[in-house]
């Protein structure tokens, strides 16, 4: 899938939701800000957004068409796939729950400001074959949606994995996450011409496994540690790609978006597009 | 025309969580029960010469089957329906559970009734435990977890909204609700999902055409008080999602409406009584109705001259917030009280247990219950009150009160 709105090599950057009571507390947004009118705010800044509350509801049309009525026409969406759909999975029920999805995130599909719906899988989705088949399964009952796939397990690093997904023209997220046991490492593979999508969740080591988001998304990335990731696997991807997605998903204390502010500063020192 | 009702203003940055666990007696029930699973339940007291139905599982639902209704026609409706009987202690410790573990998560947890709902308030309490949504999801996995229970939940700016937006999911799902798209979530949503809006309400917006509670936005507080008079405050309010009612903790009393008369000669005159009795009603009606809520439980207290004080109380077959309902509980909680000969100085009326009440969707289903005539000549009431006033009409069982006309 092509995208007409970006320019050939544009790496937008934005963060992982945008509505976060503690953004007003440290500043992002002004003291007092509904959080129905955090979206324009945002879109000062940021021309794309991760819609994430959408992983503990189904999207509903109306709502989803009633924020694309609040931003200005050139800003994009990527959407987190439900979670009925990926961490709690019943057999008889996700083919429905797929096509309700689908007719939820229909109102940004039609208006071609969907730039992929993505599907993160849990560290216990490991690539067992009855796991390769659901996913199988369910790439094909969202077929003709662009999609982007993030694994938190390392067995999904396999190059079979990759081939596949290039095959079906489905997006592999790149991730910066602690370094621990299991989880899926940071690659600079491209299985996508159209895009590559990157997602930043912070290094807490600490917090990671505590199942409290508030301590493991705490992190502030310094810019060294950004300009390693430009160096080492961005400029390689955009490469590849017609347009690439960086994401920052550390939004405690609004670090995700001024950790997005600094990389689209970093980005644009290189001489790279960001949108 | 008087003063318009000037509207309240909502409280800005909460974050209310609702969570209902749909048919819950059946819930709990199944929750003991696999066998019972996906298939049709109804709870009611099959050996009671008159039993009604005091839950049923949404197959049931879908066959026609509605609370209130006889046993014997809702198995008309249901003919492969498994009927248990009723069991509040059960259902009672079930919500005792489901409180206890929605506790370390907020820190103002409502018991609403024993019919699986609570709300949370969560504002504030964003650093330490996260988004409101992952709170309401983490509890739902426990629940889910631990009960089999899968509650409903919401995440709204009130318990209006909350309240509304599970309605609008159930039996199975989620829904948030964020603060600035009160307005527009509430616009395509029948007013008959509207907590508070009574179907005498409903009935007269019916009248004029409106359906959804976005039809009635256009209407100023002093166009909806011409029309609805001493309801047009809450109604200008509910449909455009305004709620700043509180969250009450364990700790804090649980919400009552009380009306007291004293009469103004002490009295044993069973007609002079129930025409207080009436007038008390009518007062604990409005109150209710303004605040939204609907009573399960009606209590009196009779002071006696002697000084001699006894309360007693009976509950109704549902939650209400109509007079002629409230009246026959009423009824039914003197006539324990009432067993002595000597005068009355006092009357007190007690409504509690109040809860949201019922959403009034059957009222577009083909029913002729009971509630329906009564709901009729309220309505008949009203109209007529509001074209000639308060005072042009009243039942002729307030004949005999104290009251001025």
């Amino acid at each position: 899938m092509q995208y007409p709105q970006i320019k050939q090599g544009a790496i937008l950057v934005g963060t992982s939701g945008y509505s976060y009571a503690d953004w007003m507390e440290y500043g992002f947004y002004p003291a007092g800000t509904k959080s129905a009118k955090m979206l324009p705010l945002y879109a000062e800044h940021f021309r794309i957004t991760e819609l994430n509350n959408t992983w503990y509801q189904m999207p509903k049309a109306d709502a989803t068409a009633r924020r694309l009525a609040l931003v200005p026409e050139k800003f994009l969406f990527t959407v987190k796939l439900t979670r009925s759909l990926t961490h709690e999975v019943e057999p008889e029920f996700w083919a429905r729950r797929a096509a309700e999805f689908r007719a939820g995130i229909a109102p940004l599909q039609q208006a071609g400001r969907l730039l992929a719906v993505l599907m993160q899988l849990p560290p216990s989705f490991t690539r067992t074959l009855e796991n390769r088949r659901y996913l199988g399964n369910l790439m094909a009952a969202l077929e003709g949606v662009p999609l982007a796939v993030e694994f938190r397990h390392k067995s999904w690093a396999d190059d079979h994995v990759f081939a596949e997904l290039e095959k079906r023209r489905v997006t592999l997220v790149a991730v910066d996450e602690p370094p621990l046991p299991n989880l899926f490492p940071p690659l600079d593979v491209v299985t996508n011409p159209a895009l590559f999508y990157v997602r930043f969740h912070g290094r807490n080591s600490g917090g990671w496994h505590s199942g409290n988001m508030q301590k493991q998304f705490d992190y502030d990335y310094a810019a060294a540690e950004l300009e390693e990731w430009i160096e080492k696997r961005i400029g390689l991807m955009a490469r590849k790609s017609a347009v690439g997605v960086l994401f920052f998903n550390n939004h405690v204390r609004a670090q995700a978006p001024n950790n997005a502010l600094l990389m689209m500063h970093l980005l644009r020192q290189r001489g790279l597009e960001t949108g | 025309m008087t003063d318009a009702p000037l509207p309240r203003r909502a409280v800005p940055g909460r974050a209310i969580i609702h969570l209902n666990v749909a048919d819950f007696a059946v819930a709990v029930e199944r929750g003991l029960d696999m066998r019972l699973c996906r298939r049709p339940v109804i709870i009611a007291a099959q050996a009671a010469a008159r039993a009604i139905v005091y839950d049923m599982s949404e197959e049931a639902f879908s066959a026609g089957v509605r609370k209130g209704m006889p046993l014997w026609r809702a198995q008309k409706f249901c003919r492969d329906a498994h009927v248990l009987p009723p069991k509040p202690d059960r259902y009672e410790r079930a919500m005792r559970h489901l409180f206890a573990k929605a506790l370390p998560y907020a820190p103002r947890v409502e018991l609403v009734d024993d019919k699986g709902h609570l709300f949370l308030d969560v504002t504030g309490t964003g650093r330490l435990l996260g988004r409101p949504e992952d709170i309401a999801w983490k509890i739902r996995k426990e629940v889910r977890k631990d009960f089999g229970f899968d509650p409903v939940w919401s995440v709204a700016p009130n318990k209006l909204l909350a309240k509304v937006a599970t309605r609008i999911v159930k039996p199975l799902g989620e829904y948030i609700v964020e603060e600035g798209e009160e307005e527009e979530f509430l616009k395509p949503i029948p007013v008959a999902f509207i907590p508070g809006i009574e179907k005498p309400d409903i009935t007269q917006m019916f009248e004029f055409n409106l359906k959804k509670a976005g039809d009635l936005l256009h209407w100023n507080a002093a166009q909806l008080e011409a029309v609805f008079q001493n309801r047009a405050r809450h109604i200008y309010e509910a449909v455009r999602g305004i709620d700043p009612s509180p969250v009450l903790s364990v700790d804090e009393a649980a919400p009552v409406v009380n009306v007291d008369h004293p009469f103004g000669e002490d009295t044993n005159d069973a007609a002079i009584l129930e025409a207080a009795l009436y007038v008390c009603v009518e007062k604990a009606g409005g109150e209710l109705r303004r605040r939204r809520l609907a009573a399960g439980r009606v209590g009196v207290t009779l002071d006696y001259t002697d000084g001699v004080r006894v309360s007693r109380a009976a509950l109704g077959e549902t939650a209400t917030a109509v007079d002629p309902a409230l009246f026959r509980v009423a009824m039914k909680a003197v006539a324990l009280a009432w067993r002595r000969r000597v005068r009355i100085r006092h009357l007190k009326l007690v409504c509690d247990r109040l809860c949201y009440p019922p959403s009034q969707v059957e009222l577009f289903a083909d029913n002729e219950y009971r509630n329906c005539r009564e709901n009729k000549l309220v309505c008949a009431i009203d109209a007529i009150r509001m074209k000639f006033g308060e005072q042009a009409v009243f039942f002729g069982r307030t004949f005999n009160s104290t009251r001025k006309w």
